[in-house]
């Protein structure tokens, strides 16, 4: 046993560097970030060796730096691409905006595919739990099927094997009957089109919603009082309904006759009842009901009828021109509808008497009377809301909503696939809520409803949106596979930027930043979404 | 502190001073969970440390063999400085035995691994005299028929004498225990004080946390009352139960006893 | 049901009392709620409808199914109102028939189901062609509308789906390696198992075998020496495809990843005493001086517009960086960059990893070197793995009692020792769910090298598609690669859950 002396100094000062445990945890820091230094440097120094043999970092003025390596994103593209979302993209565009153009429908996938993927996902959650053995089982079956293959061959399967199989464009198919239309060519929906009168409609389903919650509130602190319930969700349902309707009404009253469409010559008419029965006499019939019975017995012709169907000329997704077919197939008139891409071409082709009908904003249809000799301007209603609905013009489909069967390939997809995942984890959810829990709901009174809203929810919620958060980052990371099926996203317009001009490391600097930021932007959001539950929980 | 070691530590003089603590102060954050406490312990003493929740009886106890570092003072173990030195660390840590509340036993070795573990690759003992030494030890503790079982498959009490064997095989000189009773069944507790009261007549020297104030009245040389990270009271246990010094002790007291 | 009246609520069928009240069944089925009622109407149109529909396609098997409905249904029925089921009729009552929705819907399920599977089987089997001449299989596939699967171009490019253009005499090494593998797997289950084996020399022959089995794999798949060698090496760009080499992928990259995302996970963890503030700041003050006179005076004066002025503000950003690391890290660099690569490696997808090591790795190595593809594609999905791999790592760490880290410190174990003898292994045994699920989705991700260029699995049934015999024959091979995908995946799923079950017991 050593001699103990009391007064033995702590020694503080008298430690060898290498046994401070102060000192070690510094060194080793040093010497791990020289090493990754090193190899940085080391691979830095390979990357811009092999990039001025490119002349990849040139300045205009000759001299090399960082920043000029990106000038090349101003030259012009000279690619195509498919589709666009928000902005217009043209190949005479500069690269910056084919890869920006890529960025927003890599945007549209992810939104589409989010919402819809959790929608889907949840329901297959809640049929995994079904008490239908049959439809618990079919559940699980979707489930393992997507989860135990690999996505790009369910891709490669949904594009190559099942929409490019589909009929040719007309012979598309119809579910159900439906106004939808599946062919090679994609998948067109009908779509609801938002008329300028829909501004004052909107106001009013706010004002429902505002109503509705203090009705709620104050409906709530009644029952308190009375110790009693009385149908709350009864009642703010129905008020909001009164509200929405009436504001309907009210929007549409209001709007009066602002819409006009331009009628040729041929057309004389001076109201929608006008065009009713210049139809009436062209097809020679006393009820425009009665045709498609007529051509069905034979006593007239499809040939017939298409000739004297109306032709409305219009600019290409004019919301006017949703508005007018729409009352036009209210009424059972027959028509075609011929789009244009620019303004004086649409009036070029009315001039001409190439169109019976002539639609757009007041202004231009006013200045387009004065052109055309014996033209007349026909006052027609709208409604807040109408529905455009994808009609056989030629080789395409016009109005409606246009899936490419690039993006309907890679939406249903990652929908598909990435609902299944969230499904397993929307059961997880549900099952970790502890029977007693529901017992207790029941126990306490607690109607079906409540029990749901205020027990089983907030519980299954926060297990649920952790696992919830990166399947949505997976979605989105995944949407990378667009390039398999030819959708142009964010990493495929970046890939043929790559190849066009060869500048890669620039790009992979640009896609990788673009997809991190995608992720730690919804990591963030749902992060503080889950925050604000498990407080609200507390 | 080389010389060979037999079964039970070295002498039983109560004059070597093993532990010195000077002016001990540690913070957590700002929080000053010790306010410089200063405390000696000799050799083959037993000190029972007794005080209220969150007083720093665990964190005190804790830096002495550096599972927590203290920020000021100065602690000498056995006569080796606790410093920032790495060699001093591991050589105090030879000497210090540590026994936890939750045991704290590697659940996925047996019982005997459990034990040979750190005499073999510590210790750099061959295995069949660490396995002889675990047994031995198993032995004095009531348990050597559980040497291949897994801490899972055992009872509370008897998880508890395993750690105290697998801290006794190390043959430390000094033993610290925390609360090494608070996690057990009454009559559990009974099997790991009698293996504590043994060890304690043997002439370890203990510094124990525990709350079983008829172990510290019977077993205790000496009884240490901390407070709000302070030493508030220092005194015999006869002293400290019948008359105790300070204000808050005797509050304490009242509050424990006449409960 | 005929027995049972309007509202008889104590009738007798058999000689066995019949309950059933007629206002409470029609109240808890029927008008319970508005919207249930609405729903049974709609299901009971859609049900209509459908077996409408499905009489006329196919009478005999509908009339057989609705009549084993109602059958089923009727004795379900009668057995619950004379509160006498049986096992079956109690099964059919709780999964099928708990109410009249369920069995409505059981009903158009059952239809749906059936028409599904007879269109699949049609399309499978009874109007599919087996054999692999192109011609006799066009002839056969005339005969129906719609035409059956082409079968004959899966039998017929088999070899290539599996293992693509492996040199035709070499195939006994494959065997060999797969035989091996067989041989090892078989003891393995019992000797892996048994707790009498844990110390035993067998276990540790069987361990070192199977630490052998990656190389031994590697050499007889690259083969050492020229022509004349008994393995004659191979290039594996070319000699590598097909099934074996998303094998060879997702193998190498989960061992090779092994390591690394260890190594990762312990960094991110770390608590190594960081480096001291003044440090930090000294050192990011200082790059933000020498950024300032280098980069940001002569940029503010060339700068021609005022963002360009603004960005060239940028070193302002170093001490902030520096202020970041020394809050959130606590100026730990090591967990500093383990948490970098691994959440930017987690944060883009695997096909831009992928792309970055065929275009980019070139450019990272000093000019000239030229690597294969096939290494270039392994290392970077190794380098993915490892950053997904930490993180289950770290989730297994993160599940440990500090008080394992305590007590091994305190019976005096160095940290090299805690963390071998300790920590990872109940860490790493806590993880090996995850990781076999790692592996299995490696496996699927496997597949995104075919957008890359290099000829796995499904590479192949693309090129399936283009050969002249087999035009535009595209469902087959995706079928058959879908269903071995399923079987592999279920199969380590299945053992994932024995082996959690298995650890779970062991863990107590
Ligand atoms: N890791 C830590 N971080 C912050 N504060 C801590 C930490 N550990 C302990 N403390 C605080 O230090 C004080 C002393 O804690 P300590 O565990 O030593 O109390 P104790 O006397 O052992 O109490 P008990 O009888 O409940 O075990 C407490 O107020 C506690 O909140
Ligand atoms: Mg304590």
């Amino acid at each position: 046993m050593a001699e103990i002396t009391p007064q033995v100094s702590t020694g503080q000062e008298s430690i060898p560097f290498w046994r401070d445990g102060r000192v070690l945890g510094v060194l080793a820091q040093i010497a791990f970030l020289a090493a990754v230094i090193i190899a940085t440097g080391w691979i830095l120094n390979n990357v811009l060796q092999n990039m001025d043999k490119l002349g990849a970092f040139r300045c205009a003025d000759g001299s090399s730096s960082f920043v000029c390596g990106f000038n090349f994103l101003r030259i012009d593209a000279q690619f195509d691409i498919g589709e666009t979302t928000i902005i217009s993209y043209d190949p005479s565009d500069a690269f910056s905006r084919a890869i920006l153009v890529g960025a927003l429908n890599t945007i549209r996938v992810a939104v589409f595919g989010i919402i819809l993927a959790t929608i889907l996902g949840t329901l297959a959650g809640i049929a995994r739990l079904s008490s239908n053995w049959l439809i618990s089982n079919i559940a699980k079956w979707y489930v393992d099927l997507m989860r135990n293959t690999p996505l790009l061959l369910q891709l490669f399967f949904l594009y190559f094997g099942v929409i490019l199989l589909l009929p040719p464009i007309r012979e598309a198919v119809q579910p159900f009957g439906l106004p939808i239309y599946m062919s090679q060519r994609g998948i067109d929906l009908p779509w609801p089109v938002f008329m300028s009168s829909a501004r004052l409609w909107i106001g009013f389903v706010v004002l429902a919603i505002f109503l509705t919650w203090i009705l709620w509130v104050v409906l709530g602190r009644r029952e308190i009082q009375l110790g009693k319930s009385t149908n709350r969700t009864g009642w703010a349902f129905l008020t909001f309904l009164l509200v929405a309707v009436v504001g309907w009404f009210v929007a549409t009253a209001t709007s009066g006759n602002n819409q006009v469409v331009l009628a040729a010559n041929t057309v004389s008419a001076a109201d929608l009842a006008g065009l009713e029965s210049v139809m009436q006499q062209r097809l020679g019939v006393n009820d425009l009901a009665s045709v498609s019975q007529a051509v069905s017995d034979g006593t007239l012709t499809q040939e017939a009828v298409d000739t004297a169907a109306f032709t409305v000329c219009t600019l290409r997704d004019d919301r006017s021109e949703v508005n007018l077919t729409a009352q036009l197939r209210k009424l059972n008139m027959p028509y075609s509808v011929k789009a244009f891409n620019r303004e004086n071409l649409v009036s070029e082709a009315f001039a001409a008497g190439d169109c019976d009908l002539y639609i757009a904003n007041k202004e231009t249809l006013a200045a387009a009377q004065t052109a055309v000799s014996g033209a007349t301007l026909i006052p027609i209603g709208e409604t807040p809301v109408r529905f455009s609905i994808p009609s056989l013009q030629g080789l395409n489909f016009t109005g409606g909503y246009k899936l490419t069967p690039n993006f309907a390939a890679i939406l249903v997809g990652l929908v598909l696939y990435t609902g299944a995942f969230i499904a397993e984890i929307v059961r997880a959810g549900i099952q970790s809520v502890a029977k007693g829990q529901s017992e207790a709901a029941r126990a306490l009174g607690l109607s079906e409803g409540q029990r749901l809203r205020l027990v089983v929810l907030p519980q299954a919620l926060r297990v649920i949106i952790p696992p919830l958060t990166s399947q949505y980052l997976n979605l989105v990371k995944n949407s990378s596979l667009a390039i398999a099926v030819g959708f142009p996203d964010l990493w495929t317009t970046s890939f043929i930027t790559l190849n066009q001009s060869g500048q890669s490391v620039q790009v992979f600097i640009i896609v990788m930043a673009s997809y991190l930021s995608f992720s730690l932007l919804i990591s963030f959001l749902l992060n503080w979404y889950n925050q604000r539950i498990s407080l609200v929980e507390r | 502190m080389t010389q060979a070691k037999t079964e039970e530590p070295k002498s039983f003089g109560h004059n070597e001073e093993i532990i010195v603590c000077r002016n001990v102060r540690k913070w957590y954050g700002d929080f000053e969970a010790l306010k410089a406490v200063s405390l000696t312990v000799k050799q083959g003493e037993v000190v029972v440390i007794l005080g209220p929740s969150g007083s720093g009886k665990s964190t005190f106890i804790r830096c002495i063999n550096r599972l927590e570092e203290h920020q000021e003072g100065d602690i000498v173990v056995d006569g080796i400085p606790l410093t920032h030195d790495v060699r001093n660390i591991a050589e105090i840590r030879r000497e210090v035995g540590m026994v936890f509340q939750q045991f704290n036993l590697f659940p996925h070795l047996t019982v005997l691994e459990n034990i040979t573990l750190a005499p073999i690759h510590v210790r750099k003992w061959a295995r069949e005299k660490a396995e002889e030494r675990a047994m031995h030890w198993l032995g004095r503790v009531g348990i050597p028929e559980q040497a291949n079982k897994y801490p899972g498959q055992l009872s509370g009490g008897q998880q508890q004498r395993v750690a105290i064997a697998r801290t006794l095989t190390m043959e430390p000189n000094i033993l610290l225990f925390d609360e090494p009773t608070s996690a057990l069944d009454p009559e559990m507790i009974k099997e790991v004080l009698d293996v504590m009261r043994d060890l304690a007549q043997t002439g370890y020297t203990i510094l124990a946390v525990t709350h079983e104030m008829g172990f510290a009245r019977t077993v205790a040389d000496r009884i240490i009352f901390m407070d709000a990270g302070q030493i508030v009271e220092e005194n015999t246990p006869e002293n400290f139960f019948t008359n105790p010094e300070n204000e808050r002790t005797r509050l304490f007291l009242n509050q424990i006893l006449h409960h | 049901m005929t027995t049972i009246g309007q509202n008889s609520n104590m009738r007798t069928f058999r000689g066995r009392e019949v309950h059933f009240n007629a206002r409470q069944f029609v109240q808890e089925n029927i008008t319970r709620r508005w919207w249930l009622t609405l729903w049974l109407i709609i299901l009971v149109y859609l049900t209509g409808v459908v077996t409408w529909n499905q009489l006329a396609a196919a009478p005999v098997t509908t009339a057989l199914l609705f009549v084993l409905w109602a059958v089923t249904l009727t004795l379900t029925a009668v057995n619950e109102m004379t509160r006498h089921h049986n096992s079956t009729t109690q099964w059919l009552r709780n999964n099928l028939y708990s109410s009249l929705t369920n069995a409505l819907i059981t009903l158009l399920l059952v239809l749906l189901i059936v028409a599904g599977l007879r269109g699949f089987f049609a399309w499978a089997i009874t109007h599919a062609s087996f054999t692999t001449d192109p011609e006799a299989a066009a002839v056969i596939l005339e005969k129906f509308t719609p035409p059956g699967a082409n079968w004959g171009a899966v039998i017929d490019n088999m070899r290539n789906l599996l293992v693509f253009r492996w040199p035709r005499g070499e195939d006994w090494r494959l065997w060999f390696i797969l035989i091996w593998s067989v041989v090892l797997v078989i003891p393995s289950q019992f000797i892996f198992r048994r707790e009498a084996f844990r110390k035993s020399l067998i276990r540790r022959v069987l361990t070192g075998l199977w630490v052998l089995t990656p190389i031994l794999s590697f050499l007889l798949l690259r083969g050492v020496g020229g022509a004349e060698s008994l393995i004659p090496e191979v290039n594996p760009d070319q000699a590598w495809g097909g099934f074996l080499l998303t094998l060879v992928i997702a193998i190498f990259a989960i061992v090779a990843s092994f390591p690394l995302g260890v190594l990762l996970a312990l960094g991110r963890r770390s608590q190594i005493r960081g480096v001291p503030g003044w440090f930090t700041y000294g050192a990011a003050g200082l790059l933000t001086a020498v950024a300032l006179f280098t980069s940001t005076f002569p940029g503010l004066s060339s700068a021609p517009t005022t963002a360009g002025k603004v960005l060239a503000f940028w070193p302002v950003l170093i001490p902030l960086v520096a202020y970041l690391f020394q809050r959130f890290f606590k100026g730990n660099v090591v967990a500093l960059f383990s948490t970098i690569y691994i959440e930017t490696i987690r944060g883009v997808p695997f096909i831009t990893v992928l792309f970055m090591s065929i275009i980019l790795f070139p450019i990272f190595l000093p000019p000239g070197t030229e690597v294969l593809s096939t290494w270039r594609v392994m290392v970077a999905a190794a380098l993915f793995a490892a950053a997904y791999l930490a993180e289950n790592v770290r989730g297994g760490l993160q599940s440990l009692n500090k008080g394992q880290y305590e007590a091994a410190d305190a019976i005096g174990l160095n940290t090299f020792q805690k963390y071998r003898f300790i920590i990872l292994p109940q860490a790493l045994r806590a993880v090996i769910p995850a990781i076999v699920g790692q592996f299995i989705g490696l496996f699927k991700d496997t597949t995104l090298i075919a957008i890359v260029g290099l000829v796995e699995f499904l590479g192949v049934a693309n090129l399936i598609t283009a050969q002249p015999d087999w035009l535009g024959v595209r469902r087959e091979p995706y079928v058959f690669i879908a269903i071995i995908y399923f079987v592999g995946s279920a199969v380590m799923a299945g053992y994932s859950r024995r082996l959690e079950a298995q650890l779970g017991v062991g863990q107590r």
